[in-house]
């Protein structure tokens, strides 16, 4: 028995000192290593915030900052380093954004990416003496757009964040969400469910028409302004169009359908060479050409234009499906559909629609009898 | 030279009695560890620092600590000492507390340290139990530096992080890797074999009798086991 006993206190006697000894050891030791990693994370910091002194990682749980903010640290000077996570090409872009007491940009890098060309490694630099009032100016890398855009984007949510822990605030909603705020304010009794009406009618003034889903109206876009108007509501619900029959014309072999408006306007609708171009033939490495639609009055000028389906590179020609790019058309003619901005580094695709553009004048021309 | 002399003690682990290259202990972290002359230096000492203070502990202890006890009272001597060594070397140097990572840690567990407990600190003075954690440390330290001037040099073209002009064009580069670890491992017991001949002690002087677990194994006992 003596001899468990005594083992036993032999073994929890030497335990205990040794407790006691790293105890001491860490009172020691842990004040200095605390400050050894406070100054490696600063000279992370310091990288984005050159004149930064000292940097606090603040508890951002009571802030409603931008998605992309995952760490805020502020500087003792006034300033923020924002720690920022995007999607570009792929996701896990990683940005690290310095912003200081004035809002101006200090610095961005990427800490982390899985992108395929790079631009994430220097694009930051554009955007350094930048606020939240001009970022939007710097302008995005040919062939890189979806990567620099991101970045672009989430140098702004950094600004922002900045603004909003500086106690002001920023308006966070996405473009989306403000239509359907607008739309709402002006027809509350849609209950926020809206379908975009494709335009095969001219209404003086007005640029897009949003039809609520459950019919209590029609909204109207004119400049920057939603209105309610009766007379051209009349216009949009009496508006019907209806399928030609093509057969008796000859029509070039990408025109895939015709419709015609109780207006009078044609609705064209028409599969464009997307990447990969060569000449009057489709090659499409894809095997999916792109789709596109435009109502155009009988005198030959477009009044609306829309991508219906696309299979361009992601990222890259792929921007013909955005709004910015097709409603460039709206309101052209023949004399000048030309004189559109081309998608940064797709001038093949922006070839290839332009080319479909065309050929709905041709086509018009040839159902009026005047081609 | 007296064999039992208090010099004797200090120089046999340079050589004639090398943890690494007659003991062959240590396997673990000598390879993991040599690949640059830096990290196979600041191993060499941590190991020394934690060899001599758990050798002084133990050996004061040797009469206090009861026989059925002694490793797992060895093993939490020698554990915190590895964390004392940790915890300093990441207080005031950083950056070597990086580099070493979870080698650092596997201090606790390497067999030359508790195998100079149970070899020779619980059977001596403190004064020679600190010589021999001296003389230990310095011949682990050697031995790690030896194969890592080589690994580094050859095999990286540079030293201690210092480029080599023309050997850095011309590096081997498996060395680097751990077949090349055991490569350069080999030669260099094969040359402190032929160095020590006849000199070095025979793996019966040392085998059984310097195992932690000489008391329990059957092949030492005789016993069968239950």
């Amino acid at each position: 028995m003596n001899k468990y006993v005594k083992s036993i206190i032999a073994l929890t006697a030497i335990c205990a000192a040794v407790a006691l000894l790293l105890s001491a050891t860490n009172m020691l030791t842990a004040p200095i290593i605390e400050k050894n990693e406070s100054a490696a994370a600063n000279e992370a910091l310091l990288v984005v915030m050159p004149e930064g002194e000292d940097f606090t990682l603040m508890d951002i749980s009571s802030y409603t900052l931008p998605e992309t903010v995952t760490e805020v640290y502020a500087e003792s000077t006034g300033g923020y380093v924002v720690k920022l996570t995007t999607a570009g090409y792929s996701t896990g872009m990683v940005i690290m954004c310095g912003v200081d007491a004035t809002g101006t940009v200090t610095g961005a890098t990427c800490l982390a990416s899985n992108e395929t060309l790079g631009a994430e490694k220097t694009y930051g630099e554009k955007t350094v003496g930048k606020t939240v009032a001009d970022i939007d100016t710097v302008d995005t890398v040919a062939s890189m757009t979806k990567t620099t855009e991101a970045y672009r984007n989430a140098v702004k949510d950094a600004l922002n964040a900045a603004v909003i822990l500086g106690g002001g605030s920023v308006d966070l909603r996405s473009e989306e969400e403000i239509l359907k705020d607008n739309l709402s304010a002006v027809l509350p009794a849609a209950e926020g469910a809206f379908t975009p009406w494709f335009m095969v009618e001219e209404l003086e003034g007005v640029s897009a028409v949003y039809v609520a889903d459950n019919g209590s109206g029609v909204v109207f876009r004119k400049g920057e302004e939603f209105v309610l108007d009766e007379a051209l509501s009349a216009v949009v619900v009496g508006s019907k169009t209806e399928e030609m029959d093509t057969s008796a014309y000859e029509l070039h072999s990408s025109v895939t359908k015709v419709e015609k408006s109780s207006g009078g306007n044609y609705v064209v609708e028409i599969k464009a060479s997307g990447f990969g171009i060569n000449g009057d033939k489709y090659y499409d490495p894809s095997g999916e050409p792109i789709l596109l639609r435009a109502s155009v009055t009988p005198a030959g000028k477009i009044i609306a234009c829309e991508t219906l389906q696309q299979s361009e590179t992601e990222g890259i020609g792929s921007a013909c499906a955005d709004p910015s790019f097709y409603t460039q058309f709206n309101g052209k003619d023949e004399t000048n559909y030309k004189e559109i901005d081309a998608i940064s580094g797709a001038t093949l695709t922006t070839n290839g629609y332009k080319t479909a553009v065309g050929r709905i004048f041709e086509t018009v021309k040839i159902l009026e009898g005047v081609a | 030279m007296q064999k039992n002399s208090n010099l004797s003690v200090l120089v046999k682990g340079l050589l004639l009695e090398n943890p690494v290259f007659v003991l062959v202990l240590g396997t673990c972290p000598t390879l993991a560890t040599t690949q640059t002359v830096i990290g196979a230096f600041a191993m060499g000492l941590a190991a020394m620092a934690v060899l001599i203070c758990s050798n002084v502990v133990i050996s004061l202890l040797r009469k206090v600590i009861p026989d059925t006890v002694r490793i797992p009272c060895y093993i939490v001597i020698i554990a915190g000492f590895v964390t004392i060594v940790q915890m300093f070397m990441h207080a005031y140097l950083p950056e070597l507390y990086d580099l070493l990572g979870v080698y650092l840690a596997l201090i606790t567990v390497n067999c030359i340290i508790l195998g100079r407990a149970e070899m020779f600190a619980s059977k001596n003075s403190v004064a020679r139990s600190a010589l021999d954690g001296v003389g230990m440390g310095l011949g682990f330290t050697l031995a790690l530096l030896s194969m890592a001037v080589i690994r580094e040099v050859f095999g990286a073209g540079s030293f201690a992080g210092i480029a080599i002009p023309f050997i850095k064009d011309h590096t081997i580069d498996i060395l680097t890797q751990a077949p090349g670890g055991l490569l350069v491992y080999g030669l260099l017991i094969f040359a402190v074999t032929a160095l020590t001949h006849g000199k070095a002690p025979k793996k019966k002087s040392f085998g059984c009798e310097g195992c932690p677990s000489a008391g329990n194994c059957m092949s030492c006992t005789g016993k069968e086991e239950n």
